[in-house]
């Protein structure tokens, strides 16, 4: 049994992986783990590229692996072996749903992409106040991926931003933006860890009025937002701590009808008909 | 007043219209360039109410003065509520504050009649100028097309927005007339007419430069309220059918009507069941995605089923279809045996290209099982109550859990 680390970016697993196609490794006989839990066996050192022609896949499969690469589990390049060692002997379908291990993969694919929707959706950006030179910054974040999505999914906020310098920083890795370049970071620095945290407790009195109002109580239906918004998300937005209370308000009567109790507690005003429909209408429809 | 109440009530006013789409826009973005903004075809929602609804653009109306006096409108003229109005540049203001932070994906912008429709309508206009013009935002834009304007109005809008919608609201003349007097069901499909004739006009114009915006590329469409008047399912969905083929909309919201406060006597007290809206949506996709008809789903019904899907409710009528062998049946027919998805009809055709299809496929291409199994063959599975007849059936399948989720 051959033991590997498995901290490896997806194109250093691929050379591993090539070379030990090359070889002839079957995927029982090898094995990527953790570093900091060694094995019994102890690991054993990458191996040599090797000579030869490098064995034929279908492109489609390879592109399939890299998207499946960065879901985050324990031993994740074994699947990948598999299915591409599967490839390299004739299985052209080992990488589609249809197949038992492509089935798997596909389903690591799809919660890649949508961990990195969930990234698009769900951070939320404080604007830096102060213009301090020394930090070349309007905004920023933090977030807390499921997957290894960060260093190509914030690419989507360079699109997003123009030239607005923002910074995400996450528990594992980090992504700074400078106006035209991004600069990427595992581990994310201690420095850019404690900007975000401190960005994160800021409140937001201004959304969390649109929110409150955007929400109709008499279509109350807290199972359908859970469904879509998972927990972990609603946590750090500004929304998330007036949920609790527009959901029991919604439950102890306000769900008559729609309108926001903030804005039942203004007066309201009734206006009068216009005379005919070319009519000016009355002065107080105007301001 | 200070722009938090203000965003208060008019947001308040603006919660009634469905829609919240962001998607079709074209591809475009702002990297390295000045301005703000994105967009690459398909929407985002950034946050969900309690009520299961998706934030994906700040939906506000300019004002909430309206000269007009539609009964299920919270912003009619008699409705006692309170009043307040946005000038165009603190709509653009909080929109650029809010999309920066990524609340939002853009604005839908709508307004109360005020003045006249001519003005109304300038002044919507005026906010999507303004963000395009001054603030080079390309994030999306959905504007609300006030019927009676000036169509020269309407066409401006459409270069600056990216979708427009004209909501229909009732879909009879005599809904209309009933309940929203100063409408007419001939302007509303004027407008929508302005609309589709300026889209077919930019996209046959060969000579177009690439830098003159497209006109509305994410299309059009509307809205119905559903359960404020009388009107049965079958024209709501006969009109939506001919909206769609008329004017090419891109979709048909409903809307369950809800109560608002000081209800006038015209409209109803109570809302009629979600479920209802849920059902229309679903017969909607159905017409839009899989070739149905109004007719082949209401058969000789006014109102679609609410216990079960409008799918089910169909193959349980056309029993002699199936089972169906899904190693032999055409692909448009394994999208409408219940609990099949076009997308998974299409994965098993390409599957058995190479194998024969058995039943655990459909557990992992995510059917819904329980409602495919009595309606398919596959070369494991043969349903054992394909001899039950269809009200033994409709009983065995009808929805309760998705009922139950519905209402809490
Ligand atoms: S025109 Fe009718 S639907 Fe629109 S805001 Fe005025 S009253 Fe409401």
């Amino acid at each position: 049994m051959r033991i590997l680390s498995d901290a490896l970016t997806f194109d250093a697993w691929r050379d591993q992986a090539r070379a030990l196609l090359r070889q002839g490794a079957a995927p029982e006989t090898v094995s990527w783990e953790a570093p900091d839990r060694p094995s019994l066996f102890g690991l054993s050192p990458p191996p040599d590229a090797g000579e030869g022609p490098a064995p034929r896949v279908p492109a489609a499969l390879v592109a399939a692996l890299r998207q499946a690469a960065p879901y985050r589990v324990a031993g994740r390049w074994n699947l990948l072996y598999r299915v591409l060692w599967r490839g390299a002997h004739g299985e052209r379908q080992a990488h589609l749903p249809g197949d038992r291990d492509g089935s798997a993969l596909q389903r690591r694919i799809k919660a890649v992409r949508r961990e990195a929707h969930h990234l698009h959706a769900f951070l939320r950006f404080q604007p830096v106040a102060d213009d301090d030179p020394q930090r070349p910054l309007d905004l920023l974040a933090w977030f807390e991926p499921a997957h290894d999505i960060l260093p190509w999914a914030s690419e989507h906020f360079a699109d997003r931003l123009g030239r607005r310098r923002w910074l995400i920083a996450t528990p594992l890795d980090g992504v700074w933006y400078d106006g035209e370049h991004s600069h990427y970071h595992a581990p994310c620095p201690e420095s850019w860890r404690a900007l975000a945290r401190e960005a994160r407790r800021q409140d937001d009195p201004l959304w969390r009025t649109y929110y409150r109002s955007l929400f109709n109580p008499a279509r109350l239906n807290p199972t359908a937002m859970q469904g879509h918004m998972p927990a972990r998300f609603r946590a750090h937005t500004p929304e998330g701590r007036d949920i609790p209370g527009l959901v029991a308000d919604a439950r102890r009567g306000a769900r008559r009808h729609g309108q926001a109790a903030a804005v039942g507690a203004l007066p309201g005003k009734a206006l009068r008909a216009p005379k005919s429909p070319d009519a000016p209408p009355p002065p107080g429809a105007l301001k | 007043m200070d722009v938090t109440r203000k965003l208060a009530v008019l947001a308040d006013a603006a919660k009634y219209d469905a829609s919240c789409a962001s998607s079709g826009a074209p591809r475009r973005g702002s990297r390295g360039k000045a301005g703000l903004g994105n967009s690459n075809g398909t929407g985002i929602c950034h946050s969900y109410t309690p009520d299961g609804r998706c934030v994906s653009l700040l939906k506000i109306l300019l004002t909430n003065f309206c000269l007009y006096d539609c009964q299920y409108c919270v912003n009619r003229r008699s409705s006692d509520v309170p009043r307040a109005r946005f000038t165009p540049e603190e709509v653009a203001r909080l929109t650029l504050d809010f999309y920066e932070r990524n609340y939002v994906s853009g604005l839908f912008l709508s307004s109360g009649i005020i003045r006249s429709p001519d003005y109304t309508m300038e002044q919507l206009v005026r906010v999507a100028r303004l963000l395009r013009e001054e603030h080079g935002f390309r994030g999306y834009i959905h504007l609300k097309t006030i019927p009676e304007a000036d169509p020269a109005l309407i066409d401006q809008a459409a270069r600056f927005a990216d979708r427009l919608s004209v909501n229909i609201e009732l879909p009879s003349e005599r809904g209309l007339r009933d309940l929203a007097p100063e409408k007419q069901l001939g302007g509303i499909r004027r407008a929508m007419g302005t609309i589709h004739a300026g889209t077919e006009a930019d996209q046959a114009d060969k000579s177009r430069s690439p830098k003159r915006p497209r006109y509305a590329p994410g299309g059009q469409s509307t809205q119905m309220i559903v359960g404020a008047d009388a009107s049965s399912d079958r024209l709501i969905l006969d009109t939506a059918d001919q909206l769609y083929r008329r004017f090419r909309l891109k979709r048909v919201y409903y809307s369950a009507f809800s109560p608002i406060p000081n209800s006038p006597g015209t409209v109803p007290l109570r809302p009629p069941p979600l479920l209802r809206e849920h059902r229309l949506y679903q017969a909607d996709f159905l017409l839009r995605g899989y070739g149905f008809q109004p007719a082949e789903l209401l058969a000789d019904n006014e109102q679609l089923p609410l216990d079960i899907d409008p799918k089910l409710a169909w193959a349980l009528r056309h029993r002699d279809l199936f089972p169906l062998d899904l190693n032999r049946a055409p692909r448009e027919l394994i999208g409408r045996v219940p609990g099949i998805g076009l997308r998974s009809a299409e994965r098993l055709v390409d599957l058995r290209r190479h194998r024969r299809v058995r039943f655990e496929d459909l557990v992992r291409l995510r059917c819904v099982v329980a409602k495919a199994r009595p309606f398919v063959v596959t070369a494991d599975h043969r349903p054992r109550d394909a001899g039950l007849d269809s009200g033994a059936l409709r009983r065995q399948l009808v929805d309760a859990p998705v009922q139950a989720s519905l209402w809490d």
